[in-house]
């Protein structure tokens, strides 16, 4: 179906009312005039009869009949009359009477109207019974005589004036309607008017200039207050949206080059004079070592990105993954690092169906997830503490709650809110000498808003940290494959190499 | 030359730091953050201060605006990852003397952080003169009347020092303050010595001429007043 402007629709439905209003005004006029150009006819033919009636005189005979003097009788021309007496003798008729259709009416005949056709013309004629007493001064109060009388007239002009009268409104409804289809299509144009300095402000929105600000006739106006509301919040939330990921671009760009600078003034530092071969081994180990953190953030940045981008495309991840399993998997692959820190990893799974609880998460994330907040938590640990981990089955929630507690320094509580932003340090000291780029809770944050999940980091300064996930149950979702060791190898052989 | 290198990033820092005491032999101070970059600079011991934007605690303009704010003309070399006009003009307009984007030239940065050095010390050239003393800071090589003469570097940074304000006299604090990171021990009585060796050098390449570093008891050192001997010979001249 073809879509037709607004303001189109509008106008034909305008008008298709308008149309149909005229045709109703031009039927209910027609039979209005018709009615009342009838019933002024009906009184003439009634009144011209009567004059007919008057005309009847006494004939002055023994029988004291009646006669029809037709001296003092002025009648229209193209009329006709018929008068009978009560036996049904023609008293007289005009000269025009079409003698064809003559006929006396039956003595019983009641009044009324009937219709005669004369030379082609149509006529309504007027049946009336009248009286006429004869000589009224006898005693006895005279003879009553009675006589019928016909009189005729041509409808021809009052149907010519009830057709004038509906020309008339014809023609002023037509009128109204070719006067109104223009004036309307103004009067829309018009009052859409805020309609389009609207879509004139929106147009001018871009990524660079994100000024939307509506007239408040816009605002006000009840049709345009949901669209303009709709505009403001879409735009704002985009603006967000948009400014966020330019944050992010320049922080990443901020690392990266940050990340390059070291590689390049390692480099030109050795270049700057002659070295012995022992100093310029040093210096190339010094520069792999500082090309591996540029390849390690990059690697982190391309994870985040393709994380955050799997959960814009397609909501949560189609399969499921054991979390104790994974959790004792990671466990395992951290063990070193553990040993290193001479830290030990306690799990705690009380619920005996835990065992088997499954989360929305393929393994792949479920274990970049895990070790990484593992990973965290045991660097934080101070050396002989234990890294609590605790996996709580909420079955009323359909949700498992993954609590992973260290007894290290704590966070500062300015630095909290910001822990999971991208490239943040809460510590940079801290950060830095365990290498972090500030990506590996955006990590995990992403990987746990894929899952629809929630990730939250409670912590007291000097007594430690507990990371609380939430994470949906997925029970009918298909088993993921196992996940590759790569991801947790490359954090952990990252952790060794510092 | 003392530098204040503030830089979070510690690989960074370091190649910085040895790129500037080995080519240039400045003694350099590393702060990793930006408070720990105002306290160092609130010691107003630095010729120089290198500062990166983007630092924890207290970011980089912020540090500038509180020297600015204080009185502090030490010459700010920026390093900045950022880009954009409007952030250069912010940053000169705060009182940066200068800035580099990352990932610079090792080379340009000491160029760069030389050449502010001068400025800061109101010389234009790198080669610097006072009367018949040839100093050539690129080169780091020291000509008495045209005679080369072989410093060790302890004592060209000495005698660096004091030729960019020929007349004015140092205190061994001073000098200490400008010539060693805190790295070093402090002893003035290593002033002393290298004082004294740099003098016998530079005398040695003109024998017979007045001593070319005057001591001025309790008080310090300063480049002998040759110097004003020259400008009233100057102004005679002219």
């Amino acid at each position: 179906m073809k879509t037709r402007s607004i303001a189109f629709r509008l106008i034909s439905a305008v008008l298709l009312v308008e149309l149909a209003s005229a045709l109703l005004v031009i039927f209910l006029s027609w039979g209005y005039e018709r009615h009342i150009h009838f019933h002024a006819f009906d009184v003439i033919l009634h009144g011209r009869a009567d004059s007919v009636l008057g005309a009847v005189q006494d004939a002055e005979d023994a029988e004291d009949n009646v006669m029809l003097d037709r001296a003092d009788l002025h009648l229209p021309p193209e009329d006709i009359y018929e008068v009978y007496d009560a036996h049904g003798r023609l008293l007289g008729r005009s000269s025009n009477w079409p003698v064809a259709a003559s006929n006396a009416p039956p003595r019983q005949a009641r009044d009324g109207f009937l219709h005669l056709d004369v030379n082609g013309h149509r006529y309504r004629v007027i049946l009336r019974h009248g009286s006429r007493i004869v000589d009224p001064d006898e005693p006895g109060g005279g003879k009553l005589r009675r006589v019928v009388v016909l009189y005729g007239a041509p409808t021809a002009h009052v149907w010519n004036a009830i057709f004038g009268a509906v020309e008339f409104y014809a023609a002023g409804s037509l009128l109204l309607l070719a006067v109104t289809g223009p004036l309307i299509a103004w009067l829309l144009h018009r009052g859409l008017l805020p309609l389009r300095q609207l879509a004139a402000l929106a147009a001018h929105v871009s990524a660079d200039s994100w000024q939307f600000s509506p007239p408040a006739s816009a605002r006000k106006t009840p049709e345009l207050a949901p669209l303009t509301h709709a505009m403001e919040s879409v735009l704002q939330r985009l603006e967000r949206a948009f400014t966020q990921q330019r944050i992010f671009v320049s922080d990443a760009a901020h690392e990266l080059k940050t990340a390059v600078a070291v590689v390049k003034s390692s480099l030109q530092l050795l270049g700057l004079h002659k070295r012995t071969p022992a100093e310029y081994e040093a210096g190339i180990d010094r520069c792999l070592a500082d090309t591996q953190r540029l390849e390690d953030l990059v690697a982190k940045m391309l994870t985040l990105a393709r994380v955050e981008d799997g959960s814009a495309a397609g909501g949560a991840p189609l399969q499921a993954t054991g979390l104790v399993s994974c959790l004792r998997h990671a466990a395992a692959h951290l063990d070193t690092v553990a040993a290193l820190h001479r830290v030990r990893v306690a799990m705690e799974t009380p619920d005996v169906e835990a065992a088997g609880v499954r989360v929305a998460l393929g393994a792949e994330d479920c274990l970049l997830l895990v070790s990484n907040l593992l990973l965290n938590a045991i660097q934080h640990s101070p050396p002989e503490s234990i890294v609590q981990i605790r996996l709580v089955l909420n079955p009323a929630e359909k949700a498992a709650e993954l609590l992973i507690e260290d007894h290290g320094e704590g966070i500062d509580p300015a630095a909290l809110p910001h822990v999971f932003d991208r490239f943040y340090r809460g510590d940079p000291s801290r950060a830095r000498s365990t290498g972090g780029a500030g990506l590996g809770l955006a990590i995990c944050k992403a990987v746990v808003e894929r899952a629809a999940g929630s990730i939250q980091l409670t912590s007291q300064p000097g007594q430690g940290t507990t990371v609380a996930v939430r994470l949906p149950l997925a029970t009918e979702l298909p088993a993921s494959p196992p996940a590759h060791s790569a991801s947790i190898n490359e954090s952990v052989a990252d952790f060794l190499r510092r | 030359m003392r530098v204040l290198l503030v830089e979070d990033e510690v690989r960074l820092a370091d190649n910085l730091a040895a790129a500037l005491r080995d080519s240039s032999g400045f003694a350099v101070d590393c702060a990793p953050d930006g408070l720990a970059g105002d306290d160092l600079a609130g010691n107003r011991c630095y010729d120089l201060i290198v500062l990166d934007l983007m630092l924890p605690k207290l970011d980089g303009l912020s540090l500038l605006r509180r020297l600015r704010a204080r009185q502090d003309p030490t010459p700010v070399l920026i390093l900045t990852a950022r880009e954009g006009k409007e952030n250069i003009v912010q940053l000169l307009n705060a009182g940066a003397d200068d800035y580099l984007a990352k990932p610079f030239d090792l080379g340009e940065l000491i160029a760069r952080a030389k050449a502010l050095i001068r400025r800061g010390k109101g010389a234009a050239h790198p080669m610097l003169t006072a009367l018949d003393l040839e100093v050539n800071t690129l080169e780091q090589s020291v000509r008495r009347n045209g005679v080369l003469v072989d410093l060790s570097p302890t004592e060209y940074r000495i005698l660096e020092y004091l030729i960019h304000h020929p007349r004015k006299i140092f205190s061994k604090r001073e000098l200490l303050e400008h010539l060693y990171d805190y790295n070093w021990e402090h002893h003035s009585n290593v002033i002393e010595a290298h004082v004294s060796n740099l003098r016998k050098k530079l005398d040695a390449a003109l024998p017979g001429a007045d001593p070319i570093i005057e001591t001025m008891r309790g008080r310090g050192y300063r480049l002998a007043s040759e110097a004003e001997r020259a400008e009233i010979q100057g102004q005679e001249r002219s």
